[in-house]
């Protein structure tokens, strides 16, 4: 029973010392640096019907949903365009923040990145894996705008 | 001059269950031992605690896998929970087969059943807990940070991880009553499977805490926390799976018999001498004690005192000394001979060997 104390007050130092900061939070701090620095860099890969590169910055469907995510956040986008591979890769290496191109649950990628849950019955958003502060508000801002399918 | 102890022999000397209990049919014997009553209890309660074990862990399986996610952690208790199901399966397993009565082919009994039942359980601890440690060592050295997301439930949105904190609140709490309260049984009994089952289980709850340790610690961004849980969790499995085989491994190859949970030699394996001692005509024995599962097989060697030869009532008389010791002294032999066997080493340096 020693023990069970033990932890018991690790547990409980723990949560009183989490009530400063948030649960989750983030490794690498992604979510923090996109709301204090005002940018968030953002991911795109075509697909038709979901993101379309018709010159300037990407537009259809889920860029627009990232634009609005990163105005409620109080930041603005930086767009990098590439091909998925590329995203997944600069993802891993923590250069972009989010990453999107019409994926679905089932992508190859699980392995490397973090995926939102879906948000329409099959469509998600990449973010870096385990960043999870940005990838629960993400979540929840596409539970809230990311509409149906 | 040999006995295996032959179902309803009346009144037998020193036995604590009623000698008139009938003989046939009855489903709480090890081979043609009939259990006494305190034992016969014992074993309804332990496979009773058995199948609600097995029934409490596949819930826990269930609960586990579903909140699982991407936690090291939450998969590898996964796994000890599943592992958690082969010790009672093993009991009930080696119960039933232990029950059946000696045949021409196995003129032993099959009461080594329970040693298999027991060595089956260890390789299998020991396997998994091996490749749990690669598994957990190569995410802590790659620095993998485990993905936890938000799950939406009944209408509320909330990150996931508190979700696999309630699961390993549930998992916890269970095998800590239930190890506890089969552990008296596996001394009761004798059983070394259902002792490994009950020590494995009170120690889950440490399974449980390191797990939701490692999901905390996820939450407040320490990605390590959660391989680092389960790395431990898993070293622990294989400590678990060393033991049980080293002990396993021991008895099968005829180690003198030991205590339940293999602590010390049996004391019985010391009383046989002592008991045969007392007899006027034995001047001093030498015996040998195996474990072969719940219970025992004995040969003792004889000398007598005034070096003649002693007659059957005598050597039955000491049969049944040994027998009215315990109910798992069960196979008993008795050898008279010229000279103790030094084949046989003392199993007391000395000292107070003859006490009577």
């Amino acid at each position: 029973m020693h023990a069970v104390r033990q932890v018991s007050i690790v547990l409980a130092a723990l949560l009183l010392g989490g009530c400063g900061l948030s649960i989750p939070t983030d490794p690498d701090g992604t979510l923090d640096h996109v709301r204090t620095e005002g940018v968030l860099r953002a991911g795109a890969s075509p697909r038709a019907g979901w993101v379309d590169l018709d010159g300037g910055d990407p537009g259809g469907r889920e860029p627009e949903l990232v634009t609005r995510f990163a105005d409620d956040l109080g930041a603005e986008v930086e767009w990098t365009v590439a091909g998925e591979e590329e995203l997944v890769r600069m993802l891993d290496e923590g250069e972009i923040d989010v990453a999107v191109g019409g994926f679905t649950e089932d992508n190859a990628w699980v392995d490397e990145v973090g995926l939102t849950r879906a948000y329409t019955s099959t469509h998600v958003m990449m973010v870096p894996m385990g960043e999870n502060a940005l990838q629960s508000e993400l979540e929840r801002w596409l539970d809230a705008h990311g509409g149906g399918a | 001059m040999s006995t295996p102890g032959e179902p309803g022999a009346p009144g037998e000397p020193g036995e604590p269950g009623e000698p008139g209990e009938p003989s046939g049919g009855s489903r709480h014997r090890f081979g043609h031992v009939e259990l006494p009553a305190p034992q016969a209890r014992a074993l309804r309660r332990a496979k009773r605690l058995e199948v609600v074990t097995i029934a409490y862990m596949l819930t826990c399986v269930a609960v586990v896998f579903a909140t699982a996610g991407s936690s090291q952690a939450m998969k590898t208790a996964w796994v000890e929970d599943s592992l958690a199901l082969v010790p009672p399966i093993a009991f009930l397993v080696a119960v039933r087969a232990g029950r059946r009565r000696p045949t021409a082919d196995h003129p032993y009994g099959f009461h080594r059943s329970t040693g298999i039942g027991h060595l089956t359980a260890a390789v299998a601890l020991l396997a998994v807990g091996l490749l749990l440690i690669e598994d957990s060592a190569t995410s802590l050295l790659r620095a993998e940070h485990p993905p936890i997301g938000t799950v939406h439930l009944l209408g509320h949105t909330f990150w996931a991880g508190w979700l696999m904190v309630a699961a390993m609140v549930y998992t916890g709490i269970g095998p800590i009553v239930l190890g506890r309260m089969k552990l008296p049984l596996a001394e009761e009994l004798h059983d070394k499977v259902l002792f490994a089952d009950a020590d494995m289980q009170k120690a889950d709850w440490m399974t449980a805490a390191g797990t939701i340790a490692g999901v905390v610690g996820i939450g407040i961004g320490w990605w390590w926390a959660d391989s680092g849980a389960a790395l431990l969790i898993s070293l622990s499995i294989v400590r678990d799976g060393w033991r049980n085989l080293h002990y396993a491994s021991t008895a099968l190859m005829d180690q003198r018999a030991r205590t339940y949970d293999d602590e010390h030699p049996h004391p019985l394996t010391r009383e046989v001498d002592v008991a045969l001692g007392r007899l006027p005509w034995v001047r001093d024995s030498r015996s040998r004690v195996r474990d072969q599962g719940h219970v025992f097989h004995v040969e003792a060697f004889v000398r007598s005192a005034t070096g003649r030869p002693p007659s059957l009532e005598q050597l039955e008389e000491a049969v049944d000394v040994l027998r009215g010791l315990d109910w798992k002294v069960h196979d008993v032999v008795v050898m008279p001979v010229r000279d103790l066997p030094d084949t046989i080493p003392d199993p007391q340096p000395a000292s107070d060997r003859r006490s009577g």
